[in-house]
């Protein structure tokens, strides 16, 4: 049985990526997995690196990596904000492996509780994180 | 100048000029580009302002994160240079030069220390020419900057300023007006303004409920989603830097460019004259002779 759609939109800094009407969200917020169907109560969420779906239905799913980034419901529509949303055909393996790396060194290099290694820390993450659905992909 | 050489060096200028016009169409077409993508970042930068309010007025205040507080003393200050990777761009990469050089003296006539970062290769190689070597550089972009290029640069100042290696942090850039002005602009990054944060760009946007109501439900708490969009404003302050600055960039090479396809061309109109005299002296030196050879025979 179809469920009923409502409008969503992909923001990045670099543009719109995605804006149209799915049956439901799938994406990783800070605290976990999280599933968007229509109607559902007003949020503000952060979000987490993993990969975003967007089911227009059953079987036709929009994917893509997904950095980090806030969703909000509001008036049944979703607003979705990530600094990366990347399709993952475009993903490139041996690009994330290098810079998996540097994240790695930065962290490695960095004082113990330095803001410097807090945020290298971030950078690995998403990178593994995105390395993971290239794997998939 | 003998007929041959003024004939060889219109045809060089014109060499030069077909170069020159080549360059200055292909910085119009990319400077259309770099405008969309200024105009690509204004509803992503409004909906996390908005985002951030929301949060603010659910958490009842913006939590005092280490970006916000100013340091008890201001020793080094910081200044970020932004220039391009490439010249023939007429004053674009050394108005940034001066411009830092110039608030870097003002700073250390008032007892200050320096430090330095730049992105792109002309600001990176000025900084080291003058025995000013940027602490960090940033190049290999500055014509299609991306948003991970600003979150890297952005994570690299936050680090040094939360961790006290600098106590101020500033921007200097290339402000896009229009294709054929731009203006030097002088930003402070960190401390962070809460006022900046929590400001909104129109009035009917002040007016506009966040939308946060006693049904929204938070995850994880407003407050620790502040701590994360908070950081966010200043990798956005350095992703428009960067693409005003490549706007600028093309607007001024744009210009440049058309200038000395102009300045080609009145070198040409010259030289052109030159030849045609100095063909024309020759003609009438022929003439001479033959009328003269002629004379003699009568």
């Amino acid at each position: 049985m179809a469920r009923t759609k409502f409008p969503v939109e992909v923001l990045t800094p670099e543009g719109e990526v995605f804006n149209d009407e799915v049956e439901m969200v799938s994406t990783r917020t800070a605290t976990g997995s999280i599933g968007i169907l229509a109607n559902h109560t007003p949020l503000l969420a952060m979000l987490d690196p993993t990969e975003l779906r967007l089911y227009r239905s059953e079987s036709e799913i929009v994917r893509y990596a997904q950095g980090e980034g806030y969703l909000q419901v509001a008036d049944g529509r979703a607003l979705i904000l990530v600094e990366d949303a990347i399709a993952p055909g475009q993903l490139d393996a041996a690009d994330l492996t290098e810079k998996l790396r540097a994240a790695e060194d930065a962290y490695a290099r960095a004082q113990d509780g330095s803001e410097e290694q807090r945020l290298a820390a971030r950078d690995r993450r998403r990178w593994e994180a995105f390395q993971r659905i290239a794997a998939g992909a | 100048m003998a007929q041959r050489d003024v004939k060889n060096r219109i045809a060089s200028v014109k060499n030069i000029q077909k170069i020159t016009r080549a360059m200055e169409m292909v910085a119009a077409a990319r400077l259309r580009r770099a405008e969309q993508r200024i105009e690509a970042l204004r509803p992503y930068a409004g909906a996390i302002r908005r985002m951030t309010r929301q949060a603010a007025e659910a958490a009842g205040n913006v939590p005092a994160l280490p970006i916000l507080a100013e340091h008890e003393s201001e020793e080094r200050v910081a200044l970020l240079l932004v220039t391009a990777d490439r010249g023939l761009a007429g004053a674009f990469n050394s108005q940034i030069i001066r411009a830092g050089v110039r608030t870097a003296a003002d700073y250390q006539a008032a007892g200050k220390q320096i430090v330095y970062y730049a992105t792109g290769r002309r600001g990176v190689s000025s900084l080291t020419f003058r025995g000013t070597e940027p602490e960090q550089g940033f190049t290999g972009f500055t014509e299609r900057p991306t948003y991970a290029n600003a979150r890297e640069i952005a994570h690299c100042l936050m680090a040094a300023y939360v961790d006290g290696k600098v106590d101020r942090v500033e921007v200097l850039y290339n402000g896009y007006i229009s294709p054929i002005s731009q203006e030097v602009r002088r930003e402070t990054l960190l401390p962070l303004q809460q006022a900046t944060i929590l400001e909104a760009e129109t009035p009917e946007e002040a007016d506009r409920p966040t939308g946060h109501t006693a049904l929204v439900e938070y995850e994880p708490e407003p407050e620790e989603i502040l701590q994360r969009l908070v950081p966010d404003y200043v990798e956005i302050s350095i992703y428009r830097a960067l693409l005003e600055s490549t706007a600028s960039e093309l607007g001024a090479r744009m210009t440049a460019m058309r200038n000395a396809s102009d300045n080609a061309g009145d070198i040409i109109t010259d030289l052109t004259l030159e030849m045609n005299r100095a063909r024309q002296a020759e003609i009438t030196q022929e003439i001479m002779e033959v009328v003269g050879g002629a004379e003699a025979l009568s």
